[in-house]
């Protein structure tokens, strides 16, 4: 078993690495965390793409695209998503491992080399972001916001998430509204840049085929002249209880109605109970044996899809289901009278067996890729303790029925979400 | 009798092997000792292409209803005993399945119980069940399937480009049919078309994981039901060289137009070569890559962005194209675009220093491909299928030289050749 090496570069800044000859590949990662606020998401988000664009040593967008692909297909990435009411911004870099290589380079050395270089040392001009780069980022910027609409699932999902946490900064987008990203001026984004690399939570990931060392030797280098830097907090709200039920409905010129069910569990990434409430989504909804799917989907026949996820920093639970705008109210009862059946612990231990053994087998599986290890550490960033996949699973195993039982009735009904078609349906 | 070869690349450091085994059925088996999990995939050469068919048993040609192929891939986990689901619960093996233009695929990944997974995997596929109750039932669930993707603005970008390009190839008609067509699905069409392609001459295996290929074979002898040789003969109608219609637009719920703009080649009964799909990789990458002149002038232009843009060499049997797909306010300024370059890269020869970058790249994605055993046991099974080899694909990318890429240029993207597709956003 291959583990995990963790150190700290400075205050704030983590690095973490997993050195593995069986990848032909190697990924690193720089990851920023920040407080999502309505004020500075849309300037937040931007960030990570207008550096990924371009370096002082391939100041051109181009020319940093011929050395990536001199690099053997190298890729530089960059990346927004939402960590519970955290922003994470990430920029990371992959490509073949060096014995790859036709002509002896060292892909991991360069690739590190310009990672640091976008970050530290952006081509500025004037102490500005150049102008092109800046709007072509951010018309992209948009048009990223706007390609989530034509994703329905994944529409109402973030519709559903956005009603239910009005209240609480996960509700922003992760990209910030448009308007905002519209409204941006570029001299601000100089700060943004500054205020990111001096105050952000920094987690740096070094995965696969790689020495680690000299990685950590750039960074630490790097922020060494960056002289003292401090790390704002990164709390995250968790509401354990809904008062009442939110029930929205939208409509929407579509085929297929799309329902999505949101459930406070009142248990998040921190508490003891995380494993048990994990494992209680997975029985409800997670596997192809679980309540949702033979209920819903193979017995009525009402779906196609029908599933459970958690979101543990929040310690919501989500159910999502296509279904016929007729079937829409009986599919929703039949999902609340599945989670009854949980409550009254009415599951048998095949049930239990079943969903542990999903479990512990996907969570075994995530060592066999650097995707999936880098999602796996970046989810325990704000866990009491950070667990190896491994660990995790022999968690999930030790829990009992009663706990499930108990998990499951600490949920509560939060919002309802139903988008709609108009209203014609074609038969 | 069984017969085993072992394939070595010294490229990628990896061997495998390849089992003719005595039932019909061709083994691929690539261990990854490190690995935790093993992925498998059991697979026929049947997919939603294959409407028409006749065997060598058989004196006349049988049409079968669009979206059987897809229909039989949910119904093969019902056996008389119960369902595969609720076998590989037992497990812990993700289980799942794809059907797709040519070929239909059952597949699980699992970090313990390799064994019994596999032997879940070789029942279930060999052990048709199905009644008029249970291929009732399914109506509902595949019909919601369909109408998802009917609201899949990508989805429908493509098949309306594949409608405009194809006259009669079904490559044309989407996977999974229509409401319609598969209500006229009944036990005995599945049973017919089940006999006919689950036939395990017709049929590959692929392993790629934690295994060993000892134990592999030891229950394959014990679990496969050998088949008896059989020829079958896929009828598709001529298809001329012509496209239908060189633009087509439908209106959706979407925040901005998508496109995808095709270019139909000439495919018959025999399919490309590795040099061929190896010198097109590259052709591609040269002319749209993210560093190509071509992206360049399109995202400054602002016709483009770089979360949706991409190409494909799309091709199987009787079917061939060059796709070019993404988001635009503008699709036709991007078609304008795209054949000019294709005209100027071919008027003035392609550059040698954009080819050599080029080759790096794809062979660089090639080499990572190889982590991850799902890739590698899913591309065995497409590879099986077409008599490629999978460590001669590398090979080949790594030996590509620039004149054999420039007359591929030649002979391929002609603009008299090209349908644009357009899913626009409904006005308000």
């Amino acid at each position: 078993m291959i583990g995990i090496e963790q150190r700290s570069v400075c205050d704030g800044v983590n690095f973490r690495s997993v050195r593995d000859t069986k990848f032909k590949t190697v990924r690193m990662s720089v990851n920023f965390l920040l407080p999502i606020q309505k004020q500075t998401a849309a300037s937040n988000a931007i960030l990570p793409f207008l550096l990924s664009r371009a370096s002082r040593e391939y100041p051109d967008f181009t020319k940093l695209g011929e050395r990536l692909a001199e690099l053997y297909g190298a890729e530089l990435n960059a990346d927004v998503q939402k960590l519970g009411d955290v922003q994470l911004l990430s920029l990371s870099a992959s490509g073949i491992a060096d014995r790859y290589a036709l002509h002896g380079e060292s892909i991991s050395t360069e690739l590190s080399k310009l990672l640091c270089s976008i970050l530290f040392d952006p081509p500025f001009e004037n102490g500005l972001f150049p102008q092109d780069g800046f709007e072509q980022e951010k018309r992209q910027t948009i048009e990223l916001i706007d390609s989530e609409y034509n994703d329905k699932r994944t529409y109402a999902r973030q519709r559903c998430e956005e009603i239910m946490c009005k209240n609480e900064p996960y509700g922003i987008n992760r990209y910030g509204s448009k308007e905002d990203i519209k409204n941006l001026k570029r001299e601000e984004l100089t700060d943004v840049w500054r205020y990111m690399i001096q105050h952000a939570k920094i987690e740096i990931m070094v995965l696969g085929d790689c020495d680690p060392q000299p990685v950590f030797e750039g960074f630490y280098d790097s922020f060494q002249k960056l002289g003292k830097r401090s790390a704002v907090a990164c709390p995250t709200e968790n509401v354990k209880k809904a008062d009442q039920v939110n029930d929205v409905t939208e409509q929407m010129d579509i085929a297929q109605s799309k329902l999505v069910l949101g459930f406070r569990t009142a248990i998040s990434l921190q508490d003891e109970q995380v494993e048990a409430v994990k494992l209680m989504v997975t029985l409800f909804g997670g596997t192809p044996s679980s309540k949702l799917f033979l209920n819903v989907r193979e017995k009525l026949s009402l779906c196609y899809y029908c599933s459970a996820m958690f979101i543990s920093m929040k310690g919501i639970m989500l159910v999502q289901s296509g279904v016929e705008t007729k079937n829409v109210d009986k599919a929703k009862e039949e999902i609340l009278f599945q989670l009854e059946e949980i409550k009254k612990g009415n599951f048998d231990d095949d049930e239990i067996n079943a969903a542990k053994l999903s479990m512990c087998n996907n969570y075994r599986s995530l060592s066999d890729s650097l995707g999936g290890l880098e999602a796996w550490y970046l989810s325990q960033t704000f866990a009491n303790y950070v667990k190896r996949p491994e660990e995790e699973a022999a968690i999930i195993s030790s829990v009992t029925r009663q706990q499930i039982i108990d998990a499951a009735n600490m949920v509560t009904l939060d919002t309802v979400y139903r988008l709609v078609g108009n209203g014609v349906e074609k038969e | 009798m069984n017969v085993m070869k072992e394939i070595k690349s010294s490229r990628i450091g990896d061997r495998y092997y390849e089992i003719n085994h005595a039932s019909g059925l061709k083994i691929f088996v690539y261990p990854k000792e490190n690995n935790n999990s093993t992925y498998a995939v059991f697979g026929t050469k049947y997919g939603s292409v294959d409407n028409c068919f006749k065997t060598s048993d058989e004196n006349e040609p049988s049409t079968v209803p669009n979206g059987i192929a897809h229909y039989l891939e949910h119904k093969l986990f019902e056996s008389e005993d119960g369902d595969a689901f609720a076998r590989y619960a037992k497990t812990g093996a993700s289980a799942n399945a794809y059907t797709s233009f040519d070929k239909t695929c059952y597949l699980f990944s699992c970090t313990e119980k390799v064994y019994e997974s596999l032997k879940i995997l070789l029942d279930f596929v060999q052990s048709p069940y199905f009644t008029e109750q249970t291929v009732q039932k399914e109506q509902g669930i595949i019909g919601q399937e369909i109408r998802m993707y009917d609201d899949d603005p990508q989805w429908r970008v493509m098949f309306n480009l594949l409608r405009a390009m194809y006259h009669k190839h079904p490559v044309k008609i989407d996977i999974a049919g229509t409401v319609e067509s598969i209500a006229e699905i009944t036990p005995e069409l599945l049973y017919k078309c089940y006999h006919t392609f689950y036939n395990l001459n017709n049929m590959v295996l692929c392993v790629a994981g934690n295994v060993d290929v000892y134990k592999v074979l030891e229950l394959c002898d014990k679990m496969l039901k050998p088949s008896k040789p059989v020829s079958i003969d896929r009828i598709f109608e001529d298809e001329p060289d012509s496209i239908v219609e060189s633009r087509v637009e439908q209106k959706l719920s979407v925040s901005a137009p998508l496109f995808q703009l095709g270019f139909k080649e000439k495919a018959g009964k025999t399919r490309l070569t590795v040099r061929e799909i190896a010198d097109t990789e590259i052709l591609l990458e040269m002319l749209a890559s993210d560093s190509s002149p071509l992206f360049r002038r399109l995202l400054d232009a602002g016709l483009i962005n770089q979360s949706s843009f991409s190409y494909e060499y799309f091709e199987g049997p009787g079917y061939a194209s060059v796709i070019f797909s993404g988001e635009s306010k503008n699709p036709d300024a991007v078609a304008d675009e795209i054949k000019k370059e294709v005209v100027n890269l071919r008027e003035r020869g392609l550059d040698a220093e954009a080819f050599e970058r080029s080759k790096k790249a794809v062979y660089g994605r090639m080499v990572s491909s190889f982590n991850s055993v799902d890739n590698i046991a899913n591309t065995m099974a497409s590879l099986a299928f077409t008599e490629h080899e999978l460590f001669n694909y590398i090979d080949t990318i790594a030996s590509a030289d620039l004149q054999s890429v420039q007359n591929r240029l030649n002979s391929q993207l002609r603009p008299e050749y090209s349908a644009l597709s357009i899913v626009r956003p409904i006005e308000e």
